[in-house]
């Protein structure tokens, strides 16, 4: 046997031993109040609105009564497809009932007369996201199940497939609406309001994010560069201009300090590491900060403070004869320099880069700009004519 | 006119346009933020409304005091500063929109512009899109500057229905000289059901030359997604054209990796991103490790709607490992999170996050590590928030440093 052999069978079974202990954590098994079991109760034949009784009415019915009035119905059969319908107006149901079960429906439907445990139903048998999700979709969305009910002829299945498959996938996906209501003018227009009250508010993320499912702050540039109206229709301007705009106190996510997940390109520690992660990305801080910008922290912080007769940031051989070191960095990042000899401060570099200056040409080989040279910064150095 | 009375100022306008809003739906949030290791305190305000069904206005202003090394940056005592304030109308077809005031205006590849001015969008046919904008560019502080002012547009087509191109240009001059000149091209399109890829690229039109470069493609398998991204960026070109550090040419700075993030079980996601970085002759790499375990049905993750307490919160840890740079900027770093429900007190829930990094670099010339931490506690109740936090580092500057962070947050809607 050799040694990779050796070793390889006891680490398989500390991996597996590992994933027994924690599949509870990881969600490999389940724990606690389980999903209800739609798909079970549809193959049993039992119909939706047997339990969710009045929603194809759009009208509240108690519990008992609604077992009760609903013992006799029977599930109703598909139907064929039905021509595309018009949006649907707000009405009545929409902010109504939600039509969810409670003890009283299992037991006084005759289905589970004898109930084996004296607790209510739905703290086993159904678990509160699942509920809160349908309190949400409520508050949201703009939807009526008694107009859908009645175009469908009780059809729910229609809309709800994923139940007959599974017990999570309860609400059906905006595609599914797209089956039968065409809302391409509403998407041309990046409408929303037909269907959904408050899409801002309402925050809730789509299962599937390509955007925001990777590295958001580095990625959103590039995708929000060709479809910022797709980000707008979540995102109002306030929360582009938390970052982006100039006059930004703070940002966002040092305000929301108690929410480790918000994104950021400044998060944690970001003070301590900023200036390795400033050198390792040239230009990385100049695309949202005015060049001023790190001067005028360190200023305040006293960190760096020319007029304060704090010591030089740069290294020995910085400026010099045997070590020259400051032409090959500023190469590397002019943004960086700009930020503390910017403006009046440049007048430190063309006291030597100057035309007849012992600091010499500072342009690189092949350098040209369509700035004339009686315009900054081409007038500090080369004086009309020159 | 002082800062404090400007603040007055904006906080009244702010108000006005709540008010001459109250027929139709308005929001309205308010910020209390405060540090205490040095005394700061900043309230931010936040107004939206819609005036008609075609106008609606939208302001975000910020009204603080500070002293130097706060945490938090307002720039001078007693400042205040708006970051937005402007009205919008827009066509019924939503074909046609323009907005007045100041804003953000996010303009295809072009970089976000803060600006004093107009904006305004219009559908043409052939699935043509035309962005114009156009005032004077926002300097802290309300300073007035003379001779600033940028003008702007894109041109942008759609493409089938899966994508669309456009081409967007800037001018900027600051106190009268040119100071940015930039032709930006952008591209995004949909590759089948589950990808999608973009790109942007601008153009320094007064040194000729590539400012910036961006593109990133995205595709997803089931559980798993995978994305590939490459950019290069050359400082000088991003610098104003009146600065001297403009014209002393510069090194691109190329940037390329993969990310690979799984849904390794029904409660644990876990991401790793690789790839490399190249400044003139330094090549580095940069390798990130990410998990997430969420301790609960995630579905309860992705809700935010806590006001109604509608979806039980579940609690979230995190894990990150970190290695980036190399020589003089390379560094290894560690990072915890935690997010956890406590329970509820006095009506309203409390949960409690965590946040631990260690950031070791690998020069100790400044310290051999960083370590930062923070802990928080926050309450929450139908409309109002109310958040504290510790906060501990150790930076290169201060080998120690504490602070207490506090955030009171309401909110009003009406009708």
């Amino acid at each position: 046997m050799t040694r990779r052999r050796r070793f390889a069978r006891p680490g398989a079974l500390l991996v597996l031993a590992g994933l027994a202990a924690c599949a509870g954590v990881l969600g490999l098994r389940r724990e606690g109040a389980q999903r209800f079991p739609h798909r079970a109760h549809v193959l049993a034949g039992v119909g939706c609105v047997r339990c969710h009784a009045g929603i194809a009415e759009g009208v509240a019915v108690g519990g008992a009564a609604a077992a009760a009035g609903a013992a006799g119905a029977t599930p109703v059969a598909p139907v064929a497809p039905v021509a595309p319908v018009a949006p649907v107006a707000p009405v009545a149901d929409d902010r109504g009932a939600l039509h969810l079960p409670d003890d009283a429906s299992c037991v006084a439907a005759g289905c589970h007369a004898t109930p084996h445990d004296a607790r209510p139903c739905g703290g086993c048998h159904g678990d509160g996201v699942t509920r809160g999700a349908a309190i949400e979709a409520k508050a949201h969305l703009v939807f009526s199940h008694q107009r859908h009910a009645s175009a469908q002829v009780g059809d729910c299945m229609r809309c709800h497939g994923g139940v007959a498959q599974e017990n999570e996938r309860l609400r059906p996906p905006m595609a599914t609406c797209f089956r039968c209501h065409d809302h391409q003018a509403d998407q041309d227009g990046r409408r929303c309001a037909a269907c959904h009250v408050d899409l801002v508010e309402e925050g809730t993320l789509p299962e599937s994010h390509l955007a925001h499912d990777g590295d958001f702050a580095r990625e959103h540039g590039a995708r929000a560069a060709s479809s910022a109206e797709v980000c707008a229709s979540c995102h109002r301007e306030r929360f582009c201009a938390g970052c982006h705009a100039g006059t930004t106190a703070l940002l966002p996510a040092r305000a929301s300090f108690d929410d480790p997940w918000r994104a950021s390109v400044h998060r944690a520690g970001f003070l301590a590491r900023h200036a390795l992660e400033a050198r390792s990305e040239p230009g990385a801080c100049a695309t949202c900060h005015q060049p001023e910008r790190c001067q005028g922290c360190h200023t305040r912080r006293g960190v760096a403070d020319a007029a304060g007769g704090v010591a030089s940031p740069h290294p020995p051989g910085w400026v010099g004869v045997a070590s020259n070191l400051h032409g090959a960095e500023a190469r590397r990042d002019p943004a960086s320099c700009a930020s503390c000899h910017g403006g009046a401060g440049e007048a430190l570099c063309v006291s030597c880069h100057r035309v007849g200056g012992v600091g010499g040409n500072p342009h690189p080989p092949g350098y040209s700009s369509r700035q004339p040279r009686t315009s900054l910064p081409c007038r500090l150095c080369h004086p009309v004519g020159t | 006119m002082t800062t404090r009375a400007r603040g007055a100022l904006m906080a009244t306008l702010l108000l006005l346009a709540a008010r001459h809003a109250a027929a139709q739906p308005v929001r309205l949030r308010a910020d209390a933020l405060t540090a205490a290791e040095t005394p700061v305190g900043l309230l931010n305000l936040s107004a939206e409304a819609d005036v008609t069904p075609w106008l609606s206005a939208q302001a975000a202003v910020w009204l603080g005091a500070s002293s130097a090394g706060s945490g938090l940056d307002p720039v001078d005592d007693g400042a205040g500063e708006a970051l937005i304030i402007n009205l919008e109308a827009r066509a019924a077809d939503g074909r046609a929109a323009a907005k007045l005031g100041r804003m953000v205006a996010m303009v295809g590849a072009l970089r976000p512009l803060h600006l004093d001015g107009a904006w305004a969008r219009a559908s043409l046919p052939w699935r043509l899109q035309l962005e114009a904008f156009g005032g004077a560019p926002v300097a802290p502080g309300m300073r007035a500057r003379s001779f600033d002012w940028l003008v702007g547009g894109r041109v942008g087509r759609r493409v089938g229905d899966f994508g669309s191109v456009g081409v967007a240009y800037l001018h900027q001059r600051d106190h009268g000289e040119r100071a940015t000149e930039e032709l930006a091209l952008d591209a995004g399109a949909a590759l089948g059901e589950h990808g999608d890829a973009a790109a942007r690229l601008t153009l320094d039109l007064i040194r000729v030359g590539l400012a910036e470069v961006q593109l990133t493609t995205a595709r997803r398998w089931g559980r798993w997604r995978v994305e590939a991204f490459a950019s290069e960026r050359h400082a000088s070109h991003l610098l104003p054209a009146t600065s001297l550090f403009s014209v002393i040419g510069d090194l691109g700075a190329q940037r390329a990796g993969a990310v690979v993030a799984v849904r390794a079980a029904p409660r644990l996601d876990v991401t790793g991103a690789l790839g490399g970085r190249r400044v003139d002759d330094d090549l580095s790499a940069e390798a990130t490790l990410r998990a997430r375990l969420y301790l609960g049905d995630r579905r309860a993750a992705r809700s935010r709607d806590r006001r109604a307490a509608a979806t039980p919160a579940i609690g979230v840890l995190g894990l990150e490992l970190r290695r980036q740079g190399a020589d003089l900027d390379g560094w290894t770093g560690a990072r915890a999170t935690g997010w956890l429900p406590v329970g509820g007190v006095a009506g309203g829930a409390v949960s409690a996050a965590a946040e631990v990094e260690l950031v070791i670099p690998d020069h100790d010339e400044r310290g051999a590590a960083w370590p930062w931490g923070l802990a928080a506690l926050t309450w929450t109740r139908a409309r109002w928030e109310a958040a504290v936090a510790l906060e501990a580092s150790a930076t290169p500057q201060l080998s120690s440093r504490v602070d207490v962070l506090a955030r009171l947050a309401r909110r009003w809607e009406a009708p």
